[in-house]
């Protein structure tokens, strides 16, 4: 499912720190090899989900703003999200060992 | 730009938009900045995409808000949980997909639901805009027409009340807290040089705060007023007037007399039908009443709280005292206590029969509806039946059953919903084809478009019928088999076979009840056209101009002017015969009065009550009218007022039982004069194919009394192959003799005959139409199901064949299957129809609702159509070639 895909990569993004929405969108183009690129609707759609099921929260960031007056909110994962993206990692792995397993063996039958 | 993105940001929720509102705007704004150094189509192209993002998830937002308005703090939460909140939209989505990957059938679920609803709609606009919605007029639930009926007395059937009646009601009632009467009729305006022959209304005053009518501009008439008065109508205000207020206290030529206008009406003010023009007033005066003048229409309003029984028998009470009040006959003191009131919902009286013809055919437009979920359903069944692996999977690894229910829910809201869309733009189409059949008359015709309450109904019809088409699907798709997820999911089990075949049955039992009503239809318009009313309509021109010159001053001047213009008009080429008729069949009612013949007492009961008009020139050849006794008229019976009659048949024999009628004298009563019979003609039927002949004096062309003349406009009819286009050619002789009277009611006879049987035509027409959709469907749906057979029972026939069947006798075996379940429908059918043809007995003529012919010829109909969607599978499956069908396991 696309936005729960989406969910695990901003989760994903923000693992190594907090960032700006902006810098959020880039990060998942980077790591998904380009092929997503959330636009803004959909992305702060998603930041709010994840804010308010407590697993993304607002901080402070440590950039420099570009527009003077205009404050960036920065967005830092939360304990669970930390948690839940591990889990969710897990789950991936397990799930890809599967897989490839799986697909091995239908190939070894033909 | 940001300013268009800060507007599309409006488009979410408030609490989502004041906290994320100016981070979207800000990072939409920078991508634009960024994508313009790839160049101007391609940030365009970016630009449209990132608002066309926002616009989708403000609605998504909308729909399922994502943002809780403060974040939770939530230890351990599970991702699965969030990951499950898309629910509705998910399967939404995702039905959308699996749709457009079968085009096929798509293409097909949603084109027949298209139909299906676009027919529907279009016929709900029409029915809720005529029926439905009331009257114009304050509390139109509490406005009533009030005729009346004297079962057992000369008076047949119902008729309106008389003049007395009236003031007795308004003076007397307590239950109608006011009453008017009404009266239509087309006469004369004339506004500087411009004369015409335009509808109006006479009203009393009291019709119109009956009514509870206001005038937009001016004021209502008052007794002060007389009859020295009028009101005119919007429509004439604009298009005459160029809606100019300074034509209140102007006066014009009005219905004969000098009538000054004191109000204009608003537009929606049509009554009693549409196109009426201008209203003057009826004055109805205690002083000098003549009882038993019966005809009038009545219109009351009833007393807050009260029905209409009780006024009914509040009426027929006052009426009692009629007699000792006014006078009157004893004949009329009899009529009187037999008298009963009838007391109807005046929009009831005003769209007469129209409302069961549209509600006839809203109601076919539901069969027709449903047939088509049913076939829907069934296309369905089948594609549930082909995905039960993946459901006993998707069930056996934890999916609830509402998921399972939502999943075949959503295909089917989903394909229902974009034929609700398509509908609504068949509706739109089809409205205009509709309304142009639609017969004239019906009040409010005029102004029926596509509403927003259409389009309501249409997506409450889309929306019911998702359910309908994916229900079935749906309870069968929740509880999937798990057990044949090991047998491989093969082979139609009776459970599901039952299922459909029920379908199937059902939708031809519908089908048959609409053919069925369109046989019956059928059968009476055919019976219609091949009555004979006493008259041939075959190449007739008929039309009326009203001469007003100083020189007609008497009955034998005004008969020379009309006469000479016959000659004329016998001039004209290819004329055959020219002839003059008071009031011409289907057109107009003659006048009834009472009449003696020379054997019978005298006294105000003496006679009987008959009908006369007067005719002249060839009429009745032109006519093609029988002369069974005497003579036509003679140019010289009409130079003298007292003179000579013509009467019919039924005539004859009841003014002279058991004698011939020529050369005996008839006396109308309180005249002195005598007319001789000199001829005696074939009844005609005055008002349409379904009446009785009528019986029937014609006067020479003057009228019965030295003054009848000056009231009368007589109708030409004219017989020549060139009915149909001799108009232009009558109004230039017109123009010639009396340039200011303008032709009026030209028409051709058979266009009159047409028109008499329009609101069984239209019925019939629409009928037809939906019934052949609803055959149309019918058959679909029963090859549909067993293509679906045949296709699943492969194997099966295969293995038959390599036993030793022959392709016949498989062919025998499907056709079979098919014809048991079309033959339950056909009786399932039958024995409805029984019932909902009463439905059309108001329209049927010549055949019973019950009509055997018809029940059986259309029982075969479906019968053969069944058998023919029944075979093309069956052929398919003669030519299974068994080792294929063996080998494709």
């Amino acid at each position: 499912m696309g936005a729960s895909l989406l969910e695990f990569h901003v989760l994903l993004a923000l693992a190594s720190g907090a960032l700006h929405g902006y810098a959020i969108a880039d990060r998942i183009a980077a790591e998904s090899g380009g092929t997503l690129r959330p636009r803004a609707g959909s992305l702060y759609r998603v930041i709010a989900r994840l804010m308010s099921e407590g697993l993304l929260a607002e901080s402070e960031g440590e950039g420099e703003d570009p527009h003077p007056g205009l404050t960036r909110r920065y967005y830092a994962l939360t304990s669970a999200g930390r948690r839940t993206l591990g889990e969710e990692a897990r789950r991936l792995k397990q799930a890809a060992a599967a897989a490839e397993k799986r697909l091995g063996l239908a190939r070894g039958r033909s | 730009m940001r300013t268009f993105l800060r507007f599309l940001v409006r488009l979410f929720p408030p609490s989502f938009r004041s906290h994320f509102g100016s981070a979207i705007v800000e990072h939409a704004a920078i991508e634009c900045e960024r994508d313009l150094s790839r160049g101007r189509v391609a940030a365009l192209r970016s630009f449209l995409l990132t608002a066309f993002d926002i616009g989708r998830s403000a609605f998504s937002e909308r729909l399922r808000p994502s943002w809780a308005g403060v974040p939770i703090e939530k230890e351990g939460t599970a991702m699965t949980s969030s990951f499950n909140v898309d629910g509705w939209a998910a399967e939404l989505r995702h039905a959308l997909r699996t749709l457009r990957r079968t085009p096929g059938f798509t293409a097909t679920v949603v084109g027949t639901l298209a139909l299906a609803i676009g027919t529907i709609a279009a016929v709900f606009t029409v029915l809720d805009r005529v029926v439905i919605s009331p009257l114009p007029y304050a509390h139109p639930e509490r406005l009533v027409f009030v005729a009346a009926e004297a079962p057992g007395s000369e008076m047949t059937g119902e008729f309106g009340p008389a003049a007395e009646f009236y003031l007795q009601y308004k003076e007397a009632s307590r239950l109608l807290e006011d009453v008017g009467i009404y009266a239509s009729f087309t006469n004369s305006l004339r506004v500087g040089d411009r004369v015409e022959r335009v509808r109006m209304g006479a009203f009393t005053n009291s019709l119109y705060s009956t009514l509870g009518a206001q005038p937009q501009l001016g004021r209502l008439p008052v007794a002060s007023d007389e009859d020295r008065v009028a009101v005119i109508s919007d429509a004439l205000w604009r298009t005459w007037f160029g809606a100019d207020p300074s034509v209140l206290g102007r006066s014009y030529e009005m219905a004969g007399a000098s009538r000054t206008i004191i109000g204009v009406m608003r537009p929606e003010f049509q009554f009693p039908s549409d196109g009426t023009l201008l209203w003057v007033v009826a004055q109805v005066r205690a002083e000098g009443l003549q009882t038993g003048q019966f005809g009038y229409n009545l219109v009351g309003r009833m007393a807050p709280g009260t029905d209409r029984e009780a006024v009914a028998a509040e009426l027929t009470t006052l009426a009692r005292g009629l007699p000792q009040r006014f006078g009157g006959s004893p004949g009329y003191a009899r009529l009187i206590a037999r008298h009963r009131a009838v007391v109807r919902p005046l929009l009831d009286e005003m769209l007469g029969p129209a409302a069961r013809s549209l509600w006839i055919l809203f109601a076919a437009a539901a069969i027709v509806l449903l047939i088509a979920c049913v076939n829907v359903a069934n296309l369905f069944m089948v594609r549930v039946e082909s995905r039960h692996r993946d459901l006993a999977v998707r069930r056996a690894i934890g999916a609830s059953r509402a998921q399972l229910v939502r999943l075949q829910m959503a295909e089917a809201l989903v394909a229902a919903l974009i034929g609700g869309a398509l509908a609504v733009c068949l509706a739109g189409l089809g409205l205009p084809v509709l309304l142009h059949a639609a017969p004239a008359g019906i009040p409010r015709l005029a102004d029926v478009s596509l509403s927003g309450r259409t389009l309501a109904f249409t997506l409450l019809a889309a929306l019911l019928s998702g359910v309908l088409c994916g229900g079935a699907a749906a309870w069968r798709g929740a509880s999937p088999n798990l057990a044949r997820l090991r047998e491989g999911g093969r082979g139609s089990t009776r459970r599901r076979r039952l299922g459909r075949d029920g379908l199937v049955a059902a939708q031809t039992a519908m089908a048959l009840v609409l053919l069925i009503g369109a046989g019956l239809l059928m059968r009476s318009f055919l019976a219609l056209r091949s009555v004979d009313p006493g008259y041939d309509t075959r190449d007739v021109f008929t039309f009326q101009f009203a001469p007003e010159q100083a020189s007609l001053k008497d009955g034998p001047s005004w008969a020379r002017f009309h006469l000479a213009f016959l000659d004329r008009l016998a001039a004209l080429p290819g004329v055959t015969s020219v002839g003059i008729v008071e009031n011409v069949p289907l057109d107009e009612g003659t006048r009834g009065d009472r009449f003696r013949g020379e054997d019978m007492p005298d006294g105000p009961d003496a006679g009987r009550p008959l009908n006369w008009t007067f005719a002249a020139g060839d009429y009745f050849r032109t006519m093609a009218i029988d002369v069974v006794d005497g003579r036509p008229f003679e140019t010289a019976d009409h130079l003298s007022v007292h003179g000579n009659v013509v009467i019919s048949r039924t005539a004859a024999q009841l003014l002279f039982p058991g004698q011939r009628a020529i050369g005996r004298r008839v006396q109308q009563q309180g005249q002195k004069d005598w007319h001789t019979v000199v001829g005696v003609v074939e009844d005609v039927m005055q008002y349409g194919f379904r009446d009785k002949p009528q019986a029937l004096l014609y006067f020479p062309l003057a009228g019965p009394t030295p003054t009848s003349w000056s009231i009368t406009t007589p109708a030409y009819v004219i017989k020549t192959a060139r009915a149909e286009v001799i108009a232009p050619e009558v109004r230039t002789l017109i123009r010639q003799v009396a340039p200011e009277a303008p032709m009026y009611r030209a028409y051709t006879m058979a266009g009159l005959a047409a028109r008499s049987m329009v609101g069984l035509s239209f019925t019939l027409l629409t009928l037809g139409v939906v019934s052949a959709l609803a055959l149309f469907l019918g058959a679909l749906g029963l090859y549909g199901v067993l293509s679906v057979v045949v296709a699943e029972r492969t194997r099966e026939i295969g293995v038959r064949m390599a036993l030793g069947a022959t392709a016949a006798g498989v062919r025998r075996m499907v056709v079979a299957q098919g014809a048991r379940v079309v033959a339950l429908g056909v009786a399932i059918g039958l024995l409805t129809a029984l019932v909902a043809t009463r439905a059309l007995s108001g329209l049927l003529f010549g055949v019973a609702a019950f009509d055997g012919p018809t029940f059986a010829a259309m029982a075969s109909l479906m019968l053969v159509i069944g058998g023919l969607a029944a075979y093309v599978p069956a052929r398919r499956a003669s030519r299974v070639d068994p080792c294929e069908s063996l080998r494709s396991d």
